[in-house]
């Protein structure tokens, strides 16, 4: 359990709030490039840690992360028209560049200068893989770009989807420190998903109901080790890092592509769920990625048109009791993704943790709660950049492997748990 | 698709419903803390100064098995902390007692990773929920959060 005041401080990001601030010394997804596809394409609303903002592409392909509302009136500029390098208000033909200039006002003589004295918020926006990143801190310490060996691979060997989780961030990325919870919410995926299926691995996870769990600090955050039984008397090891603030990963099961998350705060009541999934070595086959875009694996099958899930609050998740009861799925929901989503929202927009009653194999959230709070108040009192802004904590890789008992899996997978470029991951 | 009543969806949920959630009165835990080197006891003294709920505090070196079975009648889980110096032996005694009466067992183990190393696999086998880390302050916060 949580204090209401430690709950508070590391749920809370919007502008003022502390876990905001940390928030805004990292890169984070603000969109995918699919949303954005070629210059002059509509502009897109984006509310990130509470703030709303509007992006678009000029027509020179730069991107731009500005102030959704016009400086006049207020409007939104999503309804504003993107031509001739920049975006012009539906209301009032104010017309604005990719780094918030004003480069028109219409309505002021033509000789005036008044659009000098007129600027909107802009963030940087650049596309590193699939995905649009944004970085909202103090330009003076704005870190190098993000190095996650999923969007540093080349395009063939990666995909990322996202999808709206309707519950406070912190809840949604617990999910994806908690292993826990593999064994039963998602028992049924390692039996039929076509991602998962045929590796070897997925019997030690099914024969042993009650694994052992270790946790072990990263210079970026946290590596937390789920250990079944495995022949001979060796352990089964499927080790999950977490990457301050928002990046987990799931181990590896056999030669599927490796996949995690990034989890990103709307506001307090909502997050966007970046999912990827790659090959560290080879192109993922049309097969794979058909896959992933019909929801399986860790992915979503999504409203058409839209990033909010097909099995979403609103239709109870779609719930399927007759699939439930033949042992498909474990809670009646479909999809591992919405499983976690439907558990988590359940739990209500910003669950009270001064309510719960954690145990011991809680051990991982416990230990990232408390590497959040040190950093935030690092942050706030004393000026301490967080882990996780480096890259060099970004070169991580989740591994699946299968040790002698008395091996740690810290140190036997060192080299396991280092991305490298061209060589594949551990996994069984 | 058959109607969803307001009151009967997930769409329920908000964060005013969610206030009153969970009314009835949380507990403490039972938690047996058992120190298992020289260091480590030092590290738990400093701990047990501060106010717990059902918390209690032991050197394992000092502890009789019948003390220990008698300790462990009514407790919920048993938290060993450890440093480099870790006490394997005795890390297999209370593991197999807690295991005679299905009391979970957890491990805390202060240091760095290479310098703790054989501790850990020490408690590897008796642990079921382990954590390294060179923060003292986890011993405190685990306890916390386990509402000990």
């Amino acid at each position: 359990m949580l204090k209401a005041e430690i709950n508070e401080l590391l749920t809370q990001t919007g502008p003022d709030a502390p876990m905001g601030e940390l928030f805004r010394h990292y890169w984070l997804p603000a969109l995918l490039a699919e949303e954005l596809p070629e210059p002059d394409s509509p502009p897109v609303r984006v509310k990130i840690l509470s703030e709303r903002l509007i992006a678009f592409r000029d027509s020179e392909g730069r991107y731009g992360l500005i102030d959704e509302f016009c400086a006049h009136r207020g409007a939104s500029l999503w309804f504003g028209n993107v031509r001739e390098c920049g975006i012009r208000c539906a209301y009032h033909g104010w017309k604005f560049d990719v780094n918030g200039n004003c480069l028109d006002v219409p309505s002021e003589p033509e000789n005036s200068n008044f659009k000098s004295k007129v600027r909107l918020t802009s963030y940087p926006l650049v596309k590193v893989g699939d995905i649009l990143w944004t970085y909202m801190g103090d330009r003076e310490s704005q870190p190098p770009l993000p190095e996650f060996e999923f969007c540093q691979v080349p395009s063939e060997q990666t995909y990322t989807s996202k999808r709206w989780q309707e519950s406070n961030w912190l809840q949604a990325l617990e999910g994806g420190i908690d292993s826990s919870h593999v064994s039963w919410l998602h028992s049924g995926g390692l039996k039929n998903d076509p991602l998962f299926k045929g590796a070897k691995g997925n019997q030690y996870n099914l024969n042993d109901l009650r694994p052992f769990f270790e946790v072990a600090e990263a210079d970026g955050g946290l590596f937390v080790g789920a250990r079944r039984n495995a022949e001979d008397g060796k352990y089964y090891w499927r080790i999950t890092p977490w990457v301050m603030p928002a990046f987990t990963m799931v181990p590896p099961r056999g030669d599927h592509p490796v996949h995690g998350h990034f989890w990103v705060p709307i506001d307090d009541y909502n997050c966007w769920v970046y999912t990827f999934d790659y090959h560290p070595t080879r192109a993922l086959t049309k097969d794979e990625v058909d896959h992933m875009k019909a929801g399986h694996g860790v992915h979503s099958r999504n409203i058409p048109g839209t990033y909010r899930p097909e099995e979403n609050k609103d239709v109870d998740y779609l719930m399927d009791r007759e699939a439930q009861r033949r042992g498909e799925t474990f809670s009646g929901v479909r999809g591992i993704a919405q499983q976690d989503a439907s558990l988590q929202e359940s739990m209500g927009p910003i669950v009270d943790r001064t309510k719960e009653r954690l145990v011991s194999s809680d051990t991982g959230i416990i230990k990232a709660r408390q590497k959040l709070r040190k950093a935030v108040e690092a942050l706030r009192d004393e000026g301490v950049t967080p882990p996780g802004v480096d890259p060099a904590h970004h070169r991580i890789r989740s591994a699946a492997i299968v040790l002698p008992q008395e091996e740690s899996f810290i140190e036997a997978c060192r080299d396991a748990l280092t991305a490298k470029p061209g060589v594949a991951h551990v996994s069984v | 698709m058959k109607p969803i009543l307001a009151n009967s969806c997930a769409h329920a949920a908000t964060a005013e419903e969610a206030r009153f959630r969970i009314t009835r009165e949380i507990g403490s835990r039972a938690a047996l803390i058992l120190a298992l080197d020289a260091d480590a006891a030092d590290v738990v003294d400093r701990v047990a100064e501060r106010p717990w709920g059902a918390a209690r505090f032991f050197h394992a070196d000092g502890l009789s098995t019948q003390q220990l079975e008698s300790e462990l009648e009514d407790a919920d889980v048993a938290i060993m902390v450890a440093t480099a110096d870790a006490d394997g032996e005795a890390a297999a005694e209370i593991a197999r007692a807690c295991a005679e009466r299905g009391i979970m067992t957890a491990g805390l183990i202060l240091g760095d990773h290479l310098q703790v190393a054989a501790a850990v696999a020490a408690l590897r086998p008796y642990a079921r929920n382990l954590m390294v880390t060179t923060d003292e302050d986890d011993v405190a916060e685990v306890l916390r959060a386990l509402r000990a």
